[in-house]
Parts: structure tokens; C-alpha cells; sequence
């Protein structure tokens, strides 16, 4: 529940915030749905050049409104496409093959030159393209002065967490003026997790849920990973809280059986199967492993497990799964269909 | 004299080694002691005997083997840098492992067993290019083996590179900082039968073995047919390394440390300096995997302790050896 206060909390900083990037009136509260129908358009229209702070705390000047895009991690290109920009884009991260949301919502950009890894970033391809704005994580970070000696426009991003993903929406769509629909991204996002967490507000003793990840059964998420907020959100503890990792940390068996959780929930690219979970012979006194309560993250739509936008629908999913009887898969299925139909063009196949 | 002052050292190192096995049986994350080990407690009673005991039973057994075999490789190649790495063992088993995280699902069946394999193969080839040049002597042996080892991190880069680094390559970094966490009875038992009847055939050939650290005509003069006898050791030494290192990953510093402390210790070159270099692999091992499963929340990998313990006593000795000259 805290969460989602901070969440709320956040989203009408934001809206204070970008509107002070060149707006002149910022006093009404837009988070109401009646409201944001009646709104003012023009009150979210980008005025040129525009100055943002980015996710490394740079003065970031767009002279004029970007008409192509890069995108250099998954994370913000799934945001592009959220915020309809896909056919702006002229170059995306490697291996844009293996994200199961391309194929739905936006094939062609599969094909698009690609500009390299996280690792590896190909600043001479990406240049070919004459991009007016290249989206890359604060990771890449490395490669921004050889772009911007080059006059390429750069904004860094950092979405490894639900407040920074919300930060990352309304920059990337501000920059690209496109800032309605980002904000009406991010309301729908917050406004399903908090009718989620109402829902579940009255449960009492929270199941606990050990998140395994796409690598390995022994290597999970602790408290300060987005996986953690995932967990959370949907009404749940995660045993692993208490680790300190900032990236999967590897357990032993005996932590795990001494953690004993209540259900066991498998990331959504892992390779190996739940199956191979039940019939470990070393897991077989753990509670959920009897009790058949071990679980995959569905992976069809996309990797809910990370920051993209439609990952508050893994928190949905996994309530609907661990709290049946508080929020039901009918209701997370509508509005997962609800979102994805809207902001990526394409029906989701439902849940059972 | 002498006889006695062996006997007390070994004493020593065995009752060190009794010592940590101990402890390595009673730290873990689930809480197990004695009382309810002896009063039946089933789970405990579950977690001691198919984690805890084969944990401590693959440091203790694969420490001793690292150990062993790098004492052979030092003595066959009378080097004192090298190790089994020198002819491609880890680098093979490196990419035998990657090439399984990569296409065979990364189950620790297909891992193990391909790291198995690639570790092996990469060691028979080397052997086989060594055998095919004229006289198939140490230094062909060592050009061979540079050869197979480059080949294999080439292997191991381009699969790497191909790896998704959000899923493979962490899997593939994190098998090649070694780590016993996943060790169970079921995934280890195999291996370590392995390791052990490779072992034991380096002990019967002992003798020989010290004959090649001499030089070659005097082994042979002393009718050890050396190309042969350098092949099988090898060969022994190998499978007792990588069947370990299937099962735990790479794992840094052992097989160069051990020897030269037991060697310090000895002063000389002989079958008990053999067996002393594979108990001093076996204490560091399993004192490595007592800090690496409980100084942090998460498990750390091993290879940073064998190191970080390893470096500074391997000083230690070295400056106590300068004194005392």
C-alpha cells in the first residue's frame, strides 16, 4: 500500500514537474478519469527546444520534435511503443528477435538496424542512422560524450524501478511530445495497482513467495530489485527481502528449505520448467512443492519481471493466482486486454 | 628422525583438516545441530545428508584432487607454474559448460556433463597434437596445450558473445567463479566416485612420477618409458580435475597453491609431499566454501576465497622459508 501512495505521490510530482518544463499552467489535478477526457489538450503539447533532466542528471536540450528515434534497451523501446512512436524508430538494441512484444505490437522494428547491446554499443552504426534522439540506459553511459560529439542528441534512462520506469515514461514522452498518452500510461498503471491493492488490503497474513530467476532455481531477488516490487504489489512477501544484491544472488538448497516459502514463482524467460522444480528431489519438503504451488510468470506478452509498462499486469497476474478469491483472473484479464488493446494495438491472448 | 617428523606433520595437517570438516558440517543456512540430529529429526536428518555432507564431501574430495593434480602437473613438467589450466582442462570445461547453458537448457545435468566432456577433449587433443609431432616431448606437450587452451576461451568468447546477457552470460560468469552451492548427493555422487578412482592410480604410480621430474634420459635409463607414463598421469590427473570442476565450476588457485605449500613444508619432492598437496587443497577448499555460503546473505563465489586465503599464506611460507635461510 505504500507503495502505491508513493507511486501516486510521484505521478502528480510529475505532472507538477514536466509542466514547469515550459508550460505555463499546472494547477489542476489530472489523475481523474471524467477529467482527463474533458482535458485541454494542448496544456500536454512539447514546446521546443525543451530542457530535460535525465536519469544521470544531465540538462538534456531537444531543439525540436524528434522524428528519429533510437532506442537502445528493451525496456524504453517497450515504452516507445507504448507511447505509439514505433514507426519514428530507426534502430533498436540486439537481439529485438527474442521480445515477444515486438512480434505483437510492432513486427516491423524486429528488422531495424540494430545498434548493439548494453555491453556493446556500435556509436559509428548508430550515427549512420542520423537519429534526432537516441534513448540508451544510463548503463551505456559510456558512450555519450563519443554521440554527442558527433551532434547527437542523447537522453540516459534508468527504469529499474517502478518510480524510475514512471520517471522514464513522462521524459520519453515529453521528449517526444507525446506526453497525454504517457501520462495516460502511467495512470492506468497506478490507478489498476491501486484498486488491486484495496482489494487485497484486508488479507491478513500475506503468503510468502520465493522468485526464481530466468538463469537459475538458485539465484533470486532481494529487496532491492524491481522483482521485489513485483512481489509486493500483489499482496505478497518475498522471502528473499533481506538480501542486500542489487543484482540475482545466488542461495544454497538450505537457504531456500530454511526460507520454506509458500509459493515458488519462476521468472518469465526461465529455461527450465516447473516440472523440474517438483521433482527435485532436494525441494521435495518444501511446502509449496507438496502443495503444487509453484508457478511461472507467464512470458507470452512480455518479461514481467522488469520494468516495462505493462508489468503491473504481472503484479495483477500473480494476485489473481496467490488471492483468488480477492481479485479474480476475469478482472486481470480485462484489463490486461483493456491495456494492451489501447496503448500496443494488439488483443492478448487471456488467462485462465 | 626424519619418519617422525612426517608423521607429526601429518598428523597435524590431518587433524586441521578433521577440524574444518567439522565446522563446514555445522555452518549453513539451515539450522541443524547436533541434538536434533541424534533425536531423529527428519528434516534436519534430510538437509545433513543429502546437502550439508556431500557440500563438505565434494570441497574435501575435489580440494584434495586440484590439489594432487597440480602437484603432478608441477612435478611431470618440472614447473613450478604449472597447472592443469596449462593444457586446456579448464578452458575446455569452461566452454563445454557455456556451450551447455547456451543450447541444452543449462540443466545441472547437461552442464556437468558437458563441462566434463570439453575438459577431457580438450586435454586428448592436446595430448594427440603432442604425440603427433616427432618426439612428443614436454615442451611439444606445453606448446600443444597453449594451442587447445586458446582455442577453447575462443570457443568460450563466441558463445559469450551469443549468450543473452540478461539470462546466459550471468549463468556462464557465474559457473566459471565456481561455486558448491548447488551440490546435492544425486548431482555429485558420480562425480566423485570418478575422482577418486582417478586418484588413487596417481598414488600406485607415484614413483614413476618422480622419476619424469627428473631429467628425461634418466627416467628412461631407470626404464620408465616416459612418453607413456607422462601420457597416462596426465590423463588421471585430468579426470580427477574435471570431475570435480563439473560439478562446482572453476575453481582458482588450488592446484598452485597446494603444492607449493606441501612442498615448503617437505622441503622435497616425494610421495608424501604428494599426499600432503592434496590435503592442503582439501582444507582450502572447504575453508573457502565455509566463508563463500556464510559471510553474506547470498552465496559469494569460491574462487574469490581460495584466492583471497591462498595468496597471503602462500606469502606467509615463503617469507617464514626466507628467515629461516
Amino acid at each position: 500500500m505504500k507503495r502505491i501512495i508513493a507511486l501516486l505521490l510521484c505521478l502528480s510530482m510529475l505532472f507538477s514537474l514536466c509542466a514547469c518544463a515550459g508550460d505555463k499552467d499546472n494547477g489542476k489535478d489530472t489523475t481523474s478519469e471524467t477529467e482527463a477526457e474533458t482535458v485541454d489538450l494542448s496544456k500536454y503539447e512539447t514546446k521546443y527546444p525543451l530542457t530535460i533532466t535525465d536519469h544521470l542528471d544531465r540538462e538534456v536540450v531537444i531543439e525540436a520534435k524528434p522524428e528519429k528515434l533510437v532506442s537502445a534497451y528493451y525496456i524504453s523501446t517497450s515504452v516507445v511503443i507504448a507511447l505509439g512512436l514505433e514507426n519514428k524508430l530507426v534502430g533498436i538494441e540486439a537481439k529485438a528477435d527474442t521480445r515477444n512484444i515486438y512480434k505483437h505490437a510492432a513486427p516491423d522494428i524486429i528488422e531495424l538496424p540494430s545498434v548493439g547491446t548494453a555491453k556493446n554499443f556500435d556509436v559509428e552504426g548508430c550515427a549512420a542512422l542520423n537519429p534526432d534522439l537516441v534513448i540508451i540506459p544510463v548503463k551505456l553511459s559510456g558512450v555519450i560524450e563519443q554521440l554527442e560529439a558527433l551532434g547527437i542528441t542523447v537522453l540516459a534512462v534508468n527504469p529499474e524501478s517502478s518510480e524510475e520506469l514512471i520517471q522514464t515514461i513522462a521524459m520519453i514522452s515529453k521528449a517526444t511530445d507525446t506526453f497525454y498518452r504517457g501520462s495516460s500510461v502511467i495512470t492506468e498503471m497506478t490507478r489498476a495497482l491501486a484498486k488491486l491493492g484495496e482489494r487485497i488490503s484486508d488479507v491478513e497474513e500475506k503468503p510468502t513467495v520465493y522468485l526464481a530467476s530466468n538463469s537459475a532455481l538458485l539465484s533470486t531477488a532481494g529487496a532491492a530489485m524491481y522483482q521485489n516490487t513485483l512481489i509486493e504489489n500483489a499482496g505478497c512477501v518475498n522471502v528473499a527481502k533481506d538480501i542486500t544484491d542489487t543484482y540475482w544472488a545466488e542461495v544454497s538448497y538450505e537457504q531456500l528449505l530454511t526460507w520454506n516459502p509458500d509459493y515458488i514463482v519462476l521468472a518469465s524467460d526461465s529455461e527450465y520448467t516447473v516440472e523440474s522444480v517438483l521433482v527435485d528431489e532436494n525441494l521435495a519438503a518444501l511446502d509449496a512443492v507438496k502443495n503444487n504451488r509453484v508457478i511461472k510468470l507467464p512470458g507470452d506478452i512480455e518479461s514481467w519481471d522488469s520494468p516495462v509498462p505493462g508489468s503491473f499486469v504481472g503484479s495483477l497476474w500473480l494476485a489473481s493466482q496467490i488471492h483468488a478469491k480477492e481479485y479474480s483472473v476475469v478482472e486481470c484479464n480485462s484489463v490486461m486486454v483493456k491495456f494492451y488493446k489501447e496503448y500496443y494495438g494488439f488483443t492478448p491472448e487471456l488467462f485462465e | 628422525m626424519k619418519k617422525y617428523r612426517n608423521l607429526v606433520l601429518l598428523s597435524a595437517i590431518i587433524l586441521l583438516l578433521f577440524s574444518v570438516v567439522c565446522v563446514s558440517l555445522a555452518v549453513g543456512k539451515f539450522p541443524i545441530t547436533v541434538e536434533g540430529l541424534i533425536l531423529g529429526n527428519e528434516m534436519m536428518g534430510r538437509v545433513f545428508l543429502t546437502l550439508r555432507l556431500p557440500r563438505t564431501m565434494v570441497a574435501v574430495i575435489g580440494g584434495f584432487a586440484l590439489g594432487i593434480a597440480g602437484s603432478v602437473f608441477q612435478t611431470v613438467f618440472h614447473n613450478p607454474l604449472a597447472a592443469p589450466d596449462m593444457i586446456g582442462v579448464s578452458s575446455g570445461a569452461s566452454a563445454g559448460a557455456a556451450f551447455a547453458i547456451l543450447f541444452a537448457s543449462g540443466t545441472v545435468f547437461s552442464v556437468g556433463l558437458a563441462s566434463f566432456i570439453g575438459g577431457l577433449a580438450a586435454v586428448i587433443v592436446t595430448l594427440l597434437l603432442s604425440g603427433a609431432v616427432k618426439n612428443g616431448g614436454k615442451a611439444s606437450i606445453v606448446l600443444a596445450g597453449i594451442a587447445v587452451h586458446s582455442l577453447c576461451q575462443t570457443v568460450l568468447m563466441f558463445l559469450k558473445t551469443a549468450a543473452d546477457p540478461e539470462r546466459e552470460l550471468a549463468s556462464i560468469e557465474y559457473w566459471i567463479m565456481g561455486a558448491l552451492n548447488g551440490v546435492s548427493l544425486k548431482n555429485s555422487y558420480v562425480n566423485m566416485i570418478i575422482c577418486v578412482v582417478s586418484v588413487l592410480p596417481i598414488f600406485l604410480l607415484s614413483r614413476q612420477i618422480i622419476m619424469l621430474s627428473n631429467s628425461e634420459d634418466e627416467a628412461k635409463m631407470l626404464g620408465v618409458p616416459v612418453n607413456k607414463m607422462r601420457f597416462v598421469v596426465l590423463i588421471f590427473a585430468t579426470l580427477a580435475v574435471t570431475s570435480t570442476v563439473s560439478v562446482t565450476g572453476i575453481i582458482s588457485f588450488v592446484g598452485l597453491l597446494a603444492p607449493h605449500a606441501a612442498a615448503l613444508m617437505t622441503k622435497k619432492v616425494d610421495s608424501f609431499t604428494l599426499l600432503l598437496s592434496g590435503l592442503c587443497g582439501s582444507i582450502l577448499l572447504t575453508v573457502a566454501d565455509v566463508f563463500s555460503r556464510s559471510l553474506a546473505s547470498s552465496e559469494l563465489p569460491v574462487s574469490i576465497f581460495t584466492s583471497l586465503i591462498g595468496a597471503p599464506f602462500l606469502v606467509w611460507l615463503l617469507w617464514r622459508e626466507r628467515r629461516r635461510a
